[in-house]
């Protein structure tokens, strides 16, 4: 089917089983679909030291700038790849551990391309698309930025 | 005037999620971190970071892309987002 790209930035939650029944809507060329859906933990694995608990995670965002971040990081996707549907929504605000942040969602008449295309835009999206984690421990009024991790930079090496 | 944006720790750091600052002098990004830079003590410290990121526009950039009146030009640090 013809690329159709979409994406939302977004306070709300969302649910999986309803993007997954978009992705497939007369869709019937496209014999494959890939999904990531991205959770929040209870807590932070640490790098070094110890791992503490996160109560609620807070997202920043550059508005503006993330949505034309993910349709780029889409577009490069279906250049790639042969696909049908894109589906990305990213969320921000505060949200709670079990809560879903990110989901990626991609068709296409094979799995490979599928499931590729979906590893490759979660892989930019964590090094290019501007936000921002801060963690909150329980009954905390200030956060903790989340630092970067060499190994998400690192990531896009193999594509 | 170019029209300047701050994120996340950096937008904590300096007090500051934005300001105008006058086009007249300044050629390109690391122009205008180095009269950011001298606004104050807390100023140069938090743009002396060699982790600072600068979007020109809303699409990623470098310190030595051009810049002009009418531009957006936003600092931060590495993002963490997914």
């Amino acid at each position: 089917m013809p690329l159709e790209i979409s994406i939302s930035v977004q306070a709300e939650g969302f649910d999986p089983g309803v993007e997954y029944n978009l992705l497939r809507s007369e869709n019937y060329v496209d014999g494959a679909t890939a999904m990531f859906v991205g959770n929040v933990r209870d807590f932070s694995p640490a790098e070094s030291g110890e791992q503490h608990s996160v109560a609620v995670l807070e997202l920043e965002h550059y508005p503006g700038m993330a949505e034309a971040a993910l349709t780029d990081i889409a577009r490069q996707a279906a250049q790639r790849w042969p696909l049908g549907r894109v589906r990305i929504i990213h969320r921000f605000g505060p949200l709670a551990a079990g809560d879903e942040i990110v989901f990626v969602g991609a068709t296409s008449a094979h799995r490979q391309a599928a499931l590729d295309a979906c590893a490759f835009i979660m892989d930019f999206l964590k090094s290019r698309a501007p936000f921002w984690k801060r963690e909150f421990a329980k009954g905390a009024d200030k956060g903790d930025w989340v630092q970067a991790r060499n190994s998400d930079e690192d990531a896009l090496k193999k594509w | 005037m170019i029209k300047v944006l701050f994120f996340a720790s950096l937008r904590e750091q300096l007090g500051c999620e934005g300001l105008q600052a006058e086009a007249a002098g300044i050629t390109d990004i690391a122009g205008l971190r180095t009269r950011l830079a001298a606004k104050g003590r807390e100023w140069r410290a938090a743009l002396a970071s060699d982790q600072l990121q600068v979007a020109l526009n809303q699409k990623l950039s470098s310190m030595d892309a051009a810049v002009k009146d009418g531009d957006e030009v936003a600092f931060f640090p590495p993002v963490t987002g997914g």
